[in-house]
């Protein structure tokens, strides 16, 4: 059955579908009717929302719920997702399961509240200090956005890692027909226990790649959380060895998932595929921008012209395998575009070879039209076009 | 098992620093009151005390520099039983003093122990917010001039139910922690204590100068507050009814509507004019008509002010592009909707353009309609003058046939403002749109 839904109450709907049972956030637009409407949905299924007095005390306070053994998630824009910015750290350290999101607006700081933009796709990824990975999902509509939340929570409790899923303005306040029927989703994933005969040891891992068995702080099994560098037992720890092992494990745990060969669901690769093998255009795209690419190639098809699309989600860990895929022999150009100054052409260019990218940009708030799309691809203007 | 399972001499402090005594009196009132390890969680700050919990068999959970009080609130929230101690220095209470004021606030049941050394141990005995006057440290050598911050007051002002202030050197420490940890609200313990690597050699404190401070700083020991206020967290969360028009808007649906490709339908007008919700009661509708459906607006912050627009993309396919580029209908309400609008004389001439009488329009190439706003009340409530007008424009242009329209009005529409909804629609479908801005519209009996 078609509904005619937001984005944000997609997201909403992503999370709940998710199981998520714990909600703290902070109002700022275009995120706001996220945090009233996870806070009205807990507040009636008897589970805990709070809006915090900032950003800061939403995330802290989603870090402890979750590490009382909730499934927790906050929201916001650009500015918030700032401010969330050391507790995204620790709640890498920690390995806590958490779902962030995050409604872009355009432009550095207050940017444009009610504009939309693709700019902090980049931020997001090194949102935090150290410089280990993040899984970072972008939505391009409201099926999506739906789908990319639900699919977080099972990233963030099968890795225990925090998580953070990307929309704008766009998207966040736009209502779209939907059907969430129709929408795929992989089965739930809970985080995995900690065996309740065995002494728990919070940080247990036999290889890198490895998990830690989870156990809720007020559980019978005695926690220890630490943000600090700590070894298996989450002691701080100043043993070289152990130190190495924790931070190979917080790099290994995201990446060697990324790189094996995976079931869609199970890796970390979110991606839709739409090849031509004897193409020499590809077309990636993501975020707000993906819709007008999808209207462009169905154009340029009609025009008897051969293009590839691939559509990313996943945008961190870059999902490289479907990209290698996508690169089919023929393709010399690879026309990106964004809502930024070119920041995922700028990434991909290590991905594809010899062929050249070319971006497609609009970062005044505005969308990018496909006609726009599909002059370029007919008759490329500059390899960076702007507005 | 004990709480503290180290002695004091084998804990990492400096020999004579105040923490590690704070830590045994911690750990005597727990096992006075009862409490076994796994029903304890220990939440440190920063700082050196930041380092307690490893002495500790309970529950434990080392973050951020002053937020302990927020990952204590989440963990509160989630286990109302559990017993949730804050452990935090001065220095924590000054980088978190948003969260200590709104915790105390929100009346959340954790307790918070301030182990209070009047400077940054840690970090090299920088000044902290609450340095007495006169206060030398690294980085005040000539004597802090501030004025201390007083935590207990902050907390009092601002809704905690149990206050105390105590020297970590005082016989009755432990019956002032154990009293904090039975009160069932939001407690809070200013602990004063010593800094023998950094604070007292500068300044000369010792236990009994700590009670000679107080007074000199009337900041008195004892039992501040005491007033029983139930833990926020076990309070169940009010529950109201929620308005049927903010609910999703799913329905139940057929595919009585057809529609032929794409349209681009642009309503511009005022706050106020109720433009946002006319374009998403005809998408409701569509889209329980079976047609695909897109909303997007545009509005100022300030959403009781200027401009409003809403913009509808409708299509018998999944629409991937939401932007409106070459609107196929464009309703006009008002001034503000006029000048918010771009590169209306550039408007394609299969456009239709249907502007309130009054208003003056650039040369267009397409074809314009005109209506009267001030008429509306006569046909329909005036609060729903745009749902009227967009489903004129809907029917003048012969998008949808009237009476499918009002099928599949009556099918959908729902929640507070249905029947002035359907009046609108109604009203819409018989309204003849005028060519001349003079006498703008008429409404057949």
């Amino acid at each position: 059955m078609n509904e005619f839904l937001t984005g944000n109450q997609a997201i909403v709907r992503g999370a709940l579908r998710a199981g998520c049972n714990f909600f703290a956030g902070y109002p700022i637009t275009p995120a706001s009717s996220i945090c009233s409407d996870m806070i009205q949905a807990l507040s009636e299924r008897g589970a805990q929302g709070v809006q915090t007095e900032d950003e800061i005390a939403a995330i802290g306070q989603c870090i402890g719920a979750a590490m009382a053994g909730a499934k927790a998630m906050t929201a916001s824009s650009g500015p918030g997702l700032s401010l969330y910015s050391e507790n995204i750290g620790l709640a890498q350290m920690g390995e806590v399961p958490l779902v962030i999101v995050d409604c872009q607006r355009m432009g550095p700081a207050t940017g444009g509240a009610t504009t939309t933009g693709d700019g902090d796709i980049v931020f997001a990824r090194h949102v935090t200090a150290g410089g280990f990975p993040l899984p970072v999902l972008a939505a391009t509509d409201a099926a999506s956005a739906f789908r990319l939340t639900y699919e977080a929570f099972n990233i963030a409790e099968r890795l225990r890692t925090p998580v953070i899923v990307l929309a704008s303005k766009d998207i966040s306040l736009t209502r779209q027909t939907v059907d969430f029927n129709a929408v795929q989703l992989s089965p739930l994933i809970a985080r995995k226990p900690a065996a309740a005969d065995a002494p728990f040891v919070p940080y247990a891992i036999e290889e890198p790649a490895d998990v830690p068995a989870f156990a809720p702080i007020g559980g019978r099994q005695r926690v220890r959380f630490t943000g600090s560098i700590h070894d298996e037992t989450g002691v701080l720890t100043i043993d070289r060895a152990k130190i190495a092992r924790k931070l190979t494990h917080l790099r290994e745990k995201i990446m060697l998932v990324r790189d094996s060969n995976l079931a869609p669901g199970e890796s970390l690769e979110y991606v839709d595929v739409d090849l031509d093998a004897e193409a020499e255009t590809l077309i990636v795209s993501y975020g707000a921008a993906d819709g007008a690419a999808r209207e462009a190639v169905a154009a340029l098809r009609a025009a008897g012209m051969r293009v590839s699309h691939l559509t990313i989600y996943s945008l961190w860990p870059v999902p490289h395998r479907m990209l290698r895929r996508a690169m089919t022999p023929r393709v010399r150009r690879v026309i990106v575009p964004e809502l930024n100054i070119g920041l995922y052409g700028d990434v991909l260019r290590g991905f594809v070879g010899e062929a050249a990218i070319e971006s497609i940009l609009c970062f005044d708030g505005r969308l990018i039209p496909p006609q726009r799309i599909v002059e370029h691809v007919r008759e490329p203007s500059s390899y960076r076009t702007t507005a | 098992m004990p709480m503290v399972t180290t002695q004091r001499a084998d804990m990492s402090f400096c020999p004579g620093c105040s923490h590690g005594i704070v830590l045994e009196q911690i750990g005597a009132a727990l096992e006075r009151m009862g409490l076994q390890p796994e029903q304890v969680c220990l939440v440190s700050d920063i700082g050196c005390i930041g380092i307690a919990d490893r002495y500790f068999s309970c529950h434990t959970f080392h973050g951020l520099h002053g937020r302990s009080l927020t990952y204590a609130e989440g963990i509160k929230r989630v286990r109302p039983d559990l017993m949730v101690i804050v452990l935090i220095g001065d220095g924590g209470c000054g980088i978190g003093t948003a969260h200590l004021v709104h915790s105390a606030r929100r009346g959340v049941g954790i307790k918070v122990l301030v182990c209070n050394n009047f400077n940054f141990g840690m970090t090299g005995g920088q000044h902290s917010p609450t340095t007495p006057p006169h206060g030398c440290t690294a980085t005040t050598p000539d004597g802090v001039v501030d004025s201390p911050f007083d935590v207990c007051q902050t907390v009092m002002v601002n809704g905690a139910s149990h206050v105390a202030r105590c020297s970590a050197h005082d016989r009755t420490c432990g019956e002032v922690i154990e009293a904090a940890l039975r009160s069932p609200g939001f407690a809070l313990v200013d602990l004063w204590e010593l800094c023998v690597a950094y604070y007292v050699p500068t300044n000369k404190l010792s236990p009994p100068a700590l009670v000679e401070l107080s007074e000199r700083l009337e900041l008195p020991f004892g039992l501040l507050r005491s007033i029983p206020r139930p833990a926020a967290e076990t309070e169940p969360c009010p529950t109201v009814e929620r308005d049927p028009a903010a609910a999703s808007g799913a329905s139940e649906q057929g595919r009585s509507i057809t529609w032929r490709g794409r349209t681009e339908i642009c309503v511009a007008g005022s706050a106020g004019q109720r433009v946002r919700s006319a374009v998403g009661v005809i998408g409701e509708i569509l889209v329980a008509g079976g047609v695909f459906t897109a909303q997007h607006d545009d509005f100022p912050i300030t959403v009781r002010k200027g401009h409003s627009i809403s913009n509808l993309v409708v299509s018998d396919v999944p629409i991937q592009y939401t932007g409106m580029d070459a609107p196929d209908v464009v309703v006009v309400l008002s001034e503000d909707g006029l000048r918010r609008l771009s590169g209306v004389s550039s408007l394609k001439p299969s456009c239709l353009v249907v502007a309130e009488g009054s208003l003056v329009l650039p040369p267009v190439s397409a074809e314009v309609r005109r209506f009267d706003l001030r008429t509306i009340g006569k046909v329909a409530d005036k609060a729903s003058a745009a749902l009227v007008i967009v489903t004129a424009a809907l029917v003048h242009g012969k998008w949808i046939e009237p009476h499918t329209l009002l099928a599949a009005a009556k099918q959908c529409v729902s929640g507070r403002y249905a029947q002035e909804n359907l009046r609108a629609i109604e009203a819409g479908c018989r309204l003849q749109l005028s060519m001349d801005a003079s006498s703008p519209m008429t409404v057949p009996d």
